[in-house]
C-alpha cells in the first residue's frame, strides 16, 4: 500500500470520468475516510492501494459503470491484472466469475480504482456480480451486505463526485462483522496476514478515533443518523440490525490478538500520523460502545 | 455448577473463592505489578497443592496496562512449572465481558466469575476510612460564617456533620479560640479564621479523600464533555465543584475554562460509589501520581447533610466551601483568594 493524497486521487478520478457520471460516483473506504479527516491538508496522506467507487443509485449503476470504465481505457487507464484475472473477462464469462472493473491510472501503479454498487433490494445481503459489457472486455460489478448505507446522505466535494459519510461507513463495517471470521486479507498488511473483520472493525475504531479528534462528543450524534440510515434502506429488518450492531466490536475489544491486528492496521492507515496503542485503541471501541451503539441498541428493543 | 460465593475459611492464602475444581484469587483495583506477581505466585502454590484444579487470578478494574500484565505473565511463565502454569490465568475487564491471559475463560467459567463479581459489591467501589470530623466540623463553621447564617447549635452541627455530642464538644473546645457562644449557648466564628483555614487547605485532599482520575486514551474529554454526560446519570449525591462551581456562586470570577472537572461525592456510609465514573468516560483510570494531569477529581463529602445546591439539567452543585477548597487544592490561589473575598462577610476580614 502507497501513500497517496486523498485530494489529488479524487480531483484525478473526478477528472476522468464523464461529467454526467459524476453524480453517480460516491468515494467509500479509506480514501473517503482521509478526504473527510484531513482532505484539506496537502501534507498528510493515506496509505491505500484502491479507491473504492459506489455507483448509485443501482438503477443507474450499470449504464454509468459502462460509460466510466469506457472513459477510463479511453484515456489509457491500464487494467489491473492480478493472480486470477490477467485480462477483462468476455461474454462466456459466469457472471460471479467475472473481474472487478479495477484500473490503475495512466503511469500510476500505486493505487487503482475499483466500480461497486448497491445491493439491488434490502433483502439482498449475499455478494452479486452484474455484467458490465464494455469494449474492453466484460467486467462485475459487484454488490455486497450493508454497501446501501454507505450511499445514504453522501457528502459532496468540491470535485463533483461525493464521499460516503465516515460514520455511516463504519456502521456498515459494524453490521457487516457481527464476529471477528477467520477469513483473512488476500494480501499482507505490512508483512502481516490479518483477519478482514479486524481490518473493517479496525477501520470503525480509526473513523471513531478521528472523529472524536475533530469534536469530542461527535460520538454522540452517531446514532440518531444510524437509526435514520437503517430505517431508510432497510425498511423491514432495521430493528433486528439495530439489536446486532456491537456484536462483533465487543468480541474485538475483549480478544488482545485480533485488537492488536486492528492496531496494525490503523498504524499503517488511517492513523498513520498518530498512531495509538492496543490499549488507547480499546478505550476508543469502549466510548464507541457508550455513545453510540448502546444507545442505538437500546432504542431498538 | 455450585452458586459462586467467596470462601469463609480461606484453605490457601490468596484464594478467595473454590467453586468446583476452580480455584479463584481476587484482586480488585490493582495498581502495582508486584501485587500481580504475589497474587499469582500465591495461587500457583495452591495449584500445586490442587492437581486437578484450574487457577484464576481475576483483577477487577484493575490500571496495570494489559501489555504489563503480558509482560508479567510471561515472566512467570518462564519460572513455573508447565503443569501448574497450563492450569492457571488472568482474568481481566469487565464481569460481563472477561478477558484472560493466556486464553479467556469458559462460558461456565467467566459465569461463575462474574457472580463473584457481583457478590464482592458495587463495581468501583471503594471502601472509607473514619471521617475526620475535626475537619468537617470546621468546615460547616466556616461555611455558615461565609453565608452569614449566623449562630448554630451543637445540634445542627452533630447532625449536619453525622457524628456525636461529644465529638462536636471536642472539636468546639478545641477551636473555642476562634469562637463565639451565645447565652442560648449557639456558638459561631468570631471572624474568619485564617490560620485554622490555612491549616484546613493544607490537609483538605487527605481529610476529604480526593481521588484523581487520568485519561488513558490519548484523547482527554472536556470538563464541558464530562458535565454533558453527568448530566445524564442522575444521581443524587453527586455536585459540581471546582473551577465551575466557584463559577456558579461567583460568575465573574478571573478564569476561562479549566483543564478538569471537580466532583463531589456525598458518602456518609463506609463506601463511596465510584461507578459512575466508567459512564462519565470509560478511559478516565485512576492515579495516585501528583504530577499526572487529571481529567476528573473527586472530593468526598463524608458529612451527613452534604449540603449541596439543587442545580439545573440535574446537576446539583457542591456547597460554596467545598469549592473554595478545590481551588486551593487545583493550586489556583489567586482565583482562591477572589472567591473567598466575593462572600459579603470576608469584607475587612484579610
Amino acid at each position: 500500500m502507497r501513500l497517496v493524497s486523498p485530494a489529488t486521487v479524487l480531483k484525478q478520478i473526478a477528472a476522468a470520468v464523464p461529467e454526467d457520471c459524476r453524480e453517480n460516483i460516491i468515494i467509500i473506504g479509506s480514501l473517503a475516510a482521509g478526504y473527510h479527516f484531513f482532505g484539506d491538508n496537502a501534507s498528510l496522506m493515506v496509505r491505500t492501494k484502491d479507491a473504492d467507487c459506489l455507483l448509485s443509485p443501482r438503477i443507474e449503476a450499470i449504464s454509468a459503470g459502462v460509460a466510466v470504465t469506457e472513459r477510463l481505457f479511453q484515456r489509457n487507464w491500464q487494467f489491473r491484472p492480478d493472480a486470477k484475472w490477467s485480462t477483462p473477462g468476455n461474454e462466456s464469462t459466469p457472471d460471479d466469475q467475472l473481474p472487478a472493473v479495477r484500473l490503475n491510472p495512466p503511469g500510476v501503479p500505486d493505487w487503482f480504482i475499483e466500480l461497486l454498487t448497491v445491493p439491488e433490494s434490502p433483502s439482498d445481503m449475499n455478494k452479486r456480480w452484474v455484467r458490465l459489457a464494455t469494449s474492453a472486455g466484460h467486467f462485475g460489478l459487484c454488490s455486497f451486505g450493508f454497501l446501501s448505507l454507505t450511499n445514504y446522505q453522501p457528502i459532496s466535494t468540491p470535485f463533483g463526485i461525493a464521499i460516503a459519510r465516515p460514520e455511516l461507513m463504519a456502521l456498515a463495517n459494524l453490521l457487516e462483522h457481527p464476529e471477528i471470521r477467520a477469513e483473512t486479507m488476500s494480501g499482507l498488511i505490512a508483512t502481516r496476514e490479518i483477519k478482514r473483520s479486524n481490518k473493517d472493525l479496525g477501520r470503525v475504531l480509526a473513523i471513531a478515533r478521528l472523529s472524536v479528534s475533530r469534536n469530542e462528543d461527535a460520538l454522540l450524534d452517531w446514532p440518531a443518523i444510524w437509526q435514520e440510515a437503517m430505517q431508510a434502506r432497510f425498511p423491514d429488518n432495521w430493528r433486528s440490525f439495530m439489536g446486532r450492531t456491537g456484536a462483533g466490536l465487543r468480541q474485538l475489544l475483549n480478544r488482545p490478538n485480533d485488537l492488536d491486528e486492528a492496531r496494525h492496521t490503523c498504524e499503517h492507515g488511517l492513523l498513520a500520523s498518530a498512531p495509538p496503542t492496543s490499549e488507547q485503541l480499546r478505550l476508543v471501541g469502549l466510548r464507541l460502545l457508550q455513545d453510540a451503539i448502546e444507545p442505538l441498541e437500546r432504542s431498538g428493543r | 455448577m455450585k452458586n459462586a460465593k467467596f470462601v469463609g475459611e480461606r484453605k490457601f492464602a490468596g484464594v478467595d473463592a473454590e467453586i468446583g475444581n476452580r480455584l479463584i484469587a481476587m484482586k480488585p483495583r490493582v495498581a502495582a505489578l508486584r501485587s500481580v506477581r504475589v497474587a499469582l505466585m500465591q495461587l500457583a502454590y495452591a495449584l500445586a497443592e490442587r492437581p486437578a484444579s484450574a487457577g484464576f487470578l481475576v483483577l477487577p478494574d484493575v490500571s496495570v496496562t494489559p501489555e504489563r500484565l503480558r509482560d508479567e505473565w510471561r515472566l512467570a511463565s518462564s519460572v513455573l512449572r508447565s503443569d501448574v502454569l497450563n492450569r492457571l490465568s488472568i482474568c481481566t475487564g469487565e464481569a460481563e465481558h472477561l478477558v484472560g491471559i493466556p486464553q479467556d475463560p469458559d462460558t461456565e467459567t467467566q459465569r461463575a466469575i462474574s457472580d463473584l463479581i457481583a457478590a464482592a459489591g458495587p463495581r468501583a467501589s471503594l471502601s472509607l476510612a473514619r471521617p475526620e470530623y475535626p475537619f468537617t466540623v470546621m468546615e460547616l463553621l466556616v461555611h455558615q460564617w461565609l453565608l452569614g447564617k449566623g449562630p448554630m447549635t451543637t445540634k445542627w452541627l452533630m447532625e449536619t456533620a453525622g457524628c456525636s455530642y461529644p465529638t462536636v464538644a471536642t472539636v468546639l473546645r478545641r477551636f473555642e479560640h476562634c469562637l463565639v457562644r451565645h447565652s442560648d449557648r449557639r456558638v459561631q466564628l468570631r471572624a474568619f479564621p485564617k490560620e485554622e483555614w490555612a491549616r484546613l487547605v493544607a490537609v483538605s485532599e487527605k481529610a476529604r479523600g480526593t481521588v484523581r482520575f487520568a485519561d488513558r486514551s490519548g484523547q482527554p474529554r472536556s470538563p464541558d464533555s464530562l458535565l454533558l454526560r453527568l448530566q445524564h446519570q442522575d444521581r443524587k449525591d453527586i455536585a459540581i465543584g471546582g473551577v465551575v462551581g466557584a463559577r456558579h456562586y461567583h460568575p465573574r470570577l478571573d478564569i476561562i475554562g479549566s483543564p478538569r472537572l471537580d466532583i463531589s461525592l456525598h458518602c456518609p456510609g463506609k463506601t463511596a460509589d465510584m461507578s459512575f465514573i466508567e459512564k462519565l468516560d470509560p478511559a478516565l483510570a485512576r492515579t495516585e501520581k501528583r504530577d499526572e494531569p487529571a481529567s476528573v477529581i473527586v472530593h468526598l463529602v463524608r458529612r451527613a447533610d452534604p449540603l449541596f445546591q439543587t442545580g439545573e439539567a440535574g446537576l446539583a452543585w457542591a456547597d460554596p466551601v467545598e469549592c473554595l477548597f478545590d481551588l486551593h487544592e487545583a493550586r489556583l490561589e489567586p482565583q482562591a483568594r477572589e472567591f473567598l473575598n466575593s462572600f459579603p462577610t470576608m469584607k475587612d476580614q484579610m
